[in-house]
């Protein structure tokens, strides 16, 4: 199922590239880069922007690697996306998560856990723009909205024991609403994000949570903010509210916040020198991830992107 | 029967919402810098005369944007460019020419052809060393066109 999907990302991105990439015509920067769940839109959360250069009667694609380390975990990204008329997206992604410090865990019971244990999640998104235009129409208040789904579906390895400690489930889906404004004038781009998910840290430790924790789905906001330097730059700051299934679990079983999840944000500079690349570079904070096993510890660090587009 | 006059409410204020803010939002959202600031940005009417030279020549020259424009008198085409952008611009310059919509009704413009002509004429804004600011200042006003200029969808 894994190599399945990899391989036929690729081949979507060779496809769809060349052929298109006579003809597509959309302004720079204008179609985002590539969220780490591979839907177009700012680092860690969609827009409602349709991804790659295709606007109307266009058919487009983009691929995109990403690389994201923090004090204790780190993360290798890449995935591939096609947008169609500017009308409806489709993304596939793959995510690597180095769960290194999860070997801890063996100590509080047996799970066998394995030394230098990766999770590995695959992604699937579709998009559909439904209304507006988040750059032309710049005389009215109107942002573009778009509507999305991703569904995910994790690969634990030997952290299976754990997640099924946990009560999760290893797919789920989210859906979401986004609305996109560039407000042109001022060099303004605002995105809303609307997610209703029950992912815990995005999925990567699965869905949900077994009693007390919560196990039904969340209604979660997301922001980006991005101001444009130049034609070629932009700088901003994202904003991700998540959801904290586990903690109420962890709690019930004497681990104190060994589970606690906060929320993302970071702040970026992206820069597009032409059409066909860009590189996204960010400083994220994503707060405490299974803090039992990293002292507590805030995870930040830095995340590089790098896409081409066609 | 209730809940239906209810949504028939909602409904009638969320579209209210929809066309009303929009309206109120047009004299602020386009009009970051009020009076003839803009236009002294770009080097009034003579500032604008050197960025359309540079721009026709573009125009005329890209492969996407030069066929629509092989029947046209270029000077006159330049002169009506001049004027309208002196206007959106707070340049107070009378435009005579045809509104976008009989300038452009007969001819099938795609909204890449339209975006090829806002790259075209970002370029020919840096030949001029326009800040970027005020280009995007001027872009705001021209993107809504979009409405009246592409013709195919």
């Amino acid at each position: 199922m894994n190599q399945t999907l990899t391989t036929v990302a690729m081949a979507l991105a060779l496809l769809a590239g060349p052929q298109a990439y006579a003809d597509t015509g959309k302004l720079l920067l204008t179609g985002g880069v590539s969220s780490i769940d591979g839907a177009a839109g700012g680092g860690l959360t969609p827009w409602a922007v349709i991804g790659s250069n295709a606007t109307e009667g266009e058919i487009g694609a983009t691929a995109y690697v990403t690389r994201a380390s923090t004090q204790d975990y780190s993360l290798t990204g890449f995935g591939a996306a096609v947008g169609f008329n500017e009308r409806f997206e489709l993304s596939l992604a793959r995510q690597d998560f180095d769960a290194s410090p999860s070997v801890a865990l063996n100590g509080i019971a047996a799970f066998g856990i394995s030394p230098g244990e990766h999770l590995k999640m695959d992604i699937v998104g579709l998009k559909v723009r439904v209304a507006g235009d988040a750059v032309l129409d710049s005389d009215s208040l109107m942002p573009q909205i778009a509507v999305g789904l991703e569904y995910k579906a994790v690969s634990p390895g030997s952290l299976s024991s754990v997640l099924n400690f946990l009560g999760t489930s290893t797919t789920g889906t989210d859906v979401y609403i986004s609305a996109t404004k560039l407000f042109l004038a001022q060099s303004l781009l605002v995105n809303g994000t609307l997610r209703y998910t029950n992912a815990n840290q995005n999925g990567l430790l699965g869905f949900g949570s077994g009693a007390p924790g919560k196990s039904t789905m969340s209604l979660v906001p997301e922001f980006s903010v991005a101001y444009l330097l130049s034609k070629y730059v932009a700088i901003g700051a994202e904003y991700r509210v998540k959801p904290n299934n586990l903690e109420a679990l962890g709690r019930a079983a004497g681990l104190g916040d060994a589970l606690a999840e906060d929320d993302w944000k970071d702040i970026f500079v992206a820069w597009a020198p032409n059409k066909n690349a860009s590189v996204t570079l960010a400083y994220v904070d994503l707060g405490r991830i299974v803090p039992g096993v990293t002292g507590g510890r805030k995870q930040t660090g830095f995340y590089v992107s790098a896409q081409l587009a066609f | 029967m209730k809940k239906l006059k209810l949504f028939t409410l909602t409904f009638t204020v969320a579209v209210n919402l929809l066309v009303t803010v929009p309206v109120l939002a047009q004299n602020n959202l386009t009009t970051a810098v009020q009076s003839d600031a803009l236009f002294k940005t770009f080097g009034e009417k003579a500032g604008l005369v050197r960025l359309m030279d540079d721009f026709m020549v573009r125009l005329v020259a890209d492969a996407r944007t030069g066929p629509f424009f092989k029947d046209s008198n270029l000077k006159l085409v330049k002169s009506q460019l001049v004027d309208q952008f002196c206007v959106l611009i707070g340049g107070g310059c009378p435009y005579k020419g045809d509104t976008m919509k009989e300038v452009h009704g007969g001819m099938k413009i795609k909204k890449s052809d339209f975006n090829a002509l806002v790259e075209l004429l970002q370029l020919s804004m840096d030949a001029q060393s326009i800040p970027f600011t005020a280009q995007n200042q001027l872009l705001a006003k021209l993107a809504p066109m979009h409405r009246d200029t592409i013709t195919v969808h």
